[in-house]
């Protein structure tokens, strides 16, 4: 059986402003039914690519495919997509019902069947007796809600969310991102998501696609871009991991700020490498005699689950991060040596002269 | 060059549009082209033919010119139009800043009652203003009758009324409510929190005022001043009602060249002279701001 | 907001100056309900007499009707090619945009003797006579920048993104404008036409060059005015303030209307400043 068709296709996606380029070469798939989360830090092009498949912009280069029909060209308004905006853009001289009917009444629908899918709508988060409400009446997270329920009545084909909850306090940004993975699971849309916070990628998507300078840096599982990053800015962006420069001197061993250690192979048989150190993986103890790796603790912070060290390593430009939850507690300026599971550090290439 | 992390990050509402056409803008332009430039090409036009009575012919000459231009009495009325204008910017600006800076600094909730009445004033018809300070400067009006009566003149005071004084008086009334609606908006700093900044940082008030507030609002306080001067100098009807013999403007005599007199040419000339020197004016404020680099300065809270 | 300062010299300024802008009228309008024909005091009792010569007076009644049919015109013909113009401006990224800008406010820069004499020139040399639609076309002149200041300082106020919404929704160019664009934006729209209808009803300089035979009633005061001292100015004055000052509380409280009623749409004061400012196209491009 011939597989369906990608829900949105994005075929080699350039997109200039005047002499900066937002994206190159950009090329993408997301399959019917996925949450696809677009990370990276600001100005990395995500938003922009985002806005290129709701028709916002059109792309310098390259084509966007819609479930098999080609929209580069058709303007926004006539695209089966509907977009989350970054704030809640209700409009503000309608009430709850009313907006959520706004694309409603545009396509002409019936006026039982507006009742009934705005009825619907606001079931879905559970927002239901505020139809007479207007946006001044409602909190923050309460107004994204409605701007959800306003996309998702019209049934789009694709979800397209534009960092919806960054304007939001933590604990309702909490909970928004259970509304959201309900929301998906109960729909079954295909979601696009944006963000530039790697912990709530993580904790959403069934894909993550990390953007850097327009170029996309990898794509996979969350599981797999955290533990298996194709890059030093995938390592650092997304796990936050310590990314060190080391050499390979054998198959199982690197030389790391003077100090031999044990590594996974990874296929990088000789010569320069990075080192992946997840923070949650290092282990500090207290200084054995031996030749393992020695440091001094910087930094320490308390975070309720654990403690958090910024150790300083002689040799070493930047100070390695180790998160620890158990085990003895460290203080200020206490000398500490440091370990891991080569198992769970991945090595990747490096060029020589790369620093 | 902006980068795109500065152009996905402004503000939203200042993202510029694009996508729309300019074509709903032409209608009007279109207007404004056939009832604005076109007569002002075919008056320059004008200005280089010779005078028939209350008619023009060719060829192009300069007579005109060098008829507008020898004339004592053009140079004695320009330097009358000159002084009321410059004596009326003056003072609506210089009066305009304690006022602006009241509004901004002590006003509190007397802020939106008191710009409520400026703006008001804006709306008091022109005609009024003039009929009405006659009233109020004339020989039996509201000033001498109150002196008289209270035994502090014997005779009415000659400047009041007929006098460049009087028509002065008037024409800052007219822009007064203007130039402090500018004046205001360019103090917008003030009242967002820039002096406590400042101060913070160690800056005195003086300190504040020579580097911040006063190069603010040295490009809109120009333009302010410049726009009374002009439109001061240039007016016809203040100076018929009020002005007497000595207040005689420029703008009366063009409007007497063309109406009574018929000769269409010099009253063009004379006009087209009067907006070079308007224009002189504004490149030289324009020069002067560059070159103090007070020109291009903008605040954004 | 910061704490504030307290200064007597400038609210002294401030207070002198609202006396110095109010006073001078009031007496008018004082005088115009004088039972004698005095222009001094004492006052000697109020009467409406003068009010009732003026509105038995046919010229004047004949100039009002001008006057309200010239304003009207204006206002209407303003208020559909200003927020046209003020649309294609705010929602274009064309590069004429800025010459049209200069184009449109090029009038306020220059003295109604100019605007009013080179039409006159040109009415004349196309042989057009001198009627009130020339009139009306001299005030169209004369008000159409004041409209697009203030119109154009609240469409480009709006946010990009509830218009992104809309056209997000199903929305095109003009239901987005019907829909979303206009009931934010419909008060200022309307608050502007009015202040044209003011300025325009008020209009004498450069009406004087191109009225013909009819009278407006700006152009009726000065010919009473310049024949004798008649205390009938005073009402006819007051009267005409009152026209002007009833328009601009209408121009005022849907312009610079705030409130939590209307949270999300323009805000009066920061909408003044921007036109003001002198950065009418708008945007930080």
């Amino acid at each position: 059986m011939r597989p369906a068709p990608p829900r949105v296709r994005l075929e080699e996606v350039t997109h200039r402003f005047g002499d900066v380029t937002a994206l190159d070469g950009v090329s993408l798939d997301v399959l019917e039914g996925e949450f696809v989360t677009l990370l990276g830090p600001s100005g990395c092009g995500k938003t922009t690519l985002l806005r290129i498949v709701a028709g916002f912009e059109r792309p310098t280069e390259g084509r966007v495919i819609l479930g098999g029909e080609d929209v580069t060209r058709t303007p926004a308004h006539r695209r089966p997509v509907n977009m989350v905006f970054q704030r809640p853009t209700l409009f503000p001289h309608l009430d709850v019902f009313e907006n959520v009917a706004f694309g409603l009444r545009i396509a002409g629908v019936s006026r039982d069947e507006i009742r009934a899918r705005v009825g619907r709508a606001l079931q879905l988060i559970r927002l239901e007796g505020y139809e007479g409400r207007r946006n001044y009446e409602l909190s923050g997270g309460q107004m994204q809600r409605v701007a959800l329920a306003r996309a998702m009545v019209n049934r789009p084909k694709v979800l397209l969310l534009d960092e919806p909850l960054s304007a939001l306090d933590l604990k309702i940004r909490l909970e928004m991102e259970a509304e959201l993975r309900r929301v998906h699971r109960e729909t079954g849309a295909t979601f696009v998501y944006v963000t530039h916070d790697q912990r709530e990628a993580l904790a959403l998507s069934d894909r993550i696609v990390v953007f850097n300078e327009g170029r996309v840096e990898q794509v996979g599982e969350p599981d797999r871009v955290y533990r298996n990053p194709a890059s030093p800015f995938v390592a650092r962006f997304v796990g936050d991991s310590n990314v060190i420069a080391v050499e390979v001197t054998s198959g199982d061993t690197v030389r790391i700020a003077g100090r031999a250690m044990p590594a996974a192979s990874d296929g990088i048989a000789q010569g320069a490498a990075w080192l992946v150190l997840r923070p949650d993986v290092v282990r500090l103890s207290a200084p054995r005699s031996g030749t393992g790796l020695r440091g001094v603790v910087r930094d320490v912070s308390f975070r309720g689950t654990g403690h958090t060290y910024r150790v300083e390593v002689e040799g070493l430009p930047d100070p390695i991060k180790a998160e620890m939850r158990e085990g003895r507690t460290f203080e200020l300026e206490d000398e500490v040596e440091i370990g891991w599971d080569p198992a769970a550090s991945p090595l990747l290439p490096r060029a020589a002269d790369e620093p | 060059m902006a980068s795109v992390a500065e152009e996905s990050q402004r503000p939203p509402a200042a993202r510029r549009r694009g996508g729309g056409s300019i074509i709903p803008a032409l209608p009007a332009a279109a207007g404004l082209v056939a009832f604005f430039l076109v007569p002002l090409l075919v008056f320059a036009v004008y200005s280089f033919l010779t005078a028939g009575l209350y008619s023009v012919s060719g060829p192009l000459t300069l007579d005109a010119y060098g008829e507008a231009v020898a004339s004592r009495v053009n140079r004695t009325l320009a330097a009358n139009s000159a002084v009321i204008g410059l004596a009326t910017a003056v003072v609506t600006v210089a009066v305009a800043l304690p006022i602006a800076y009241w509004l901004r600094r002590s006003a509190r909730r007397l802020r939106i009652p008191v710009l409520f009445l400026i703006i008001a004033s804006m709306f008091a018809s022109y005609l009024v203003r003039i009929y009405a300070w006659r009233t109020v400067l004339g020989s039996n009006g509201l000033i001498n009758d109150g002196l008289r009566r209270l035994g502090l003149i014997d005779e009415p005071l000659e400047f009041l009324i007929y006098s460049r004084f009087a028509v002065t008086v008037a024409l800052v009334h007219i822009f007064l409510p203007y130039v402090v609606l500018v004046i205001y908006a360019a103090m917008a700093p003030l009242g967002a929190g820039l002096f406590e900044a400042a101060q913070d940082l160690g800056a005195s008030s003086r300190t504040l005022w020579r580097r911040v507030i006063l190069p603010l609002m040295a490009a809109p306080a120009a333009s302010a001043f410049l726009f009374v001067f002009i439109l001061s100098a240039s007016d016809y009807v203040t100076p018929q009602f009020l002005g007497g013999a000595s207040g005689v403007t420029l703008g009366v005599q063009v409007q007497v060249n063309f109406r009574t007199l018929g000769n269409y040419p010099v009253a063009a000339a004379t006009s087209f002279l009067m907006m070079a020197a308007f224009l002189a004016c504004y490149l030289l404020s324009a020069l002067v701001l560059r070159a103090l680099r007070l020109h291009d300065i903008r605040f954004v809270n | 907001m910061e704490r504030t300062q307290r200064s007597p010299f400038t609210a002294t300024v401030t207070a002198l100056s609202l006396l110095f802008l109010f006073v001078p009228i009031a007496v008018v309008v004082l005088f115009s309900f004088h039972s004698t024909g005095g222009l001094s005091f004492p006052f000697r009792g109020f009467s409406l007499r003068w009010y009732e010569e003026v509105f038995s007076s046919p010229e004047f009644r004949e100039a009002s009707v001008n006057s309200l049919v010239v304003a009207t015109a204006t206002a209407v013909v303003t208020l559909l090619l200003g927020t046209l113009a003020a649309y294609g401006l705010s929602h274009s990224r064309s590069r004429l945009r800025g010459p049209l800008a200069l184009l449109f406010f090029l009038p306020l820069t220059l003295p109604g003797l100019f605007i009013g004499l080179s039409l006159l020139v040109l009415f004349t040399e196309v042989q057009i006579d001198a009627s009130l639609a020339t009139v009306t076309v001299a005030h169209l002149v004369y008000v159409f920048p004041y409209f697009l200041l203030v119109s154009l300082a609240a469409l480009n106020r709006l946010d990009v993104a509830l218009e992104e919404a809309g056209a997000d929704l199903g929305a095109n160019s003009w239901l987005v404008f019907r829909k979303v664009t206009l009931p934010q934006v419909w008060p200022v729209l309307v608050g502007a036409a009015s202040l044209a209808f003011a300025l325009s009803f008020d209009e004498f300089i450069i009406t004087f060059f191109v009225i013909g035979a009819d009278s407006t009633l700006p152009m009726f005061i000065w010919s009473t005015l310049r024949r004798t001292v008649n205390p009938s100015i005073n009402a006819i004055s007051s009267l005409l303030l009152l026209v002007t000052l009833l328009l601009f509380v209408i121009s005022f409280v849907l312009t610079f209307r705030r409130g939590r009623k209307r949270r999300g749409v323009i805000g009066g004061e920061e909408l003044m400043e921007q036109a003001l400012a002198g950065d009418p196209i708008g945007g930080r491009t």
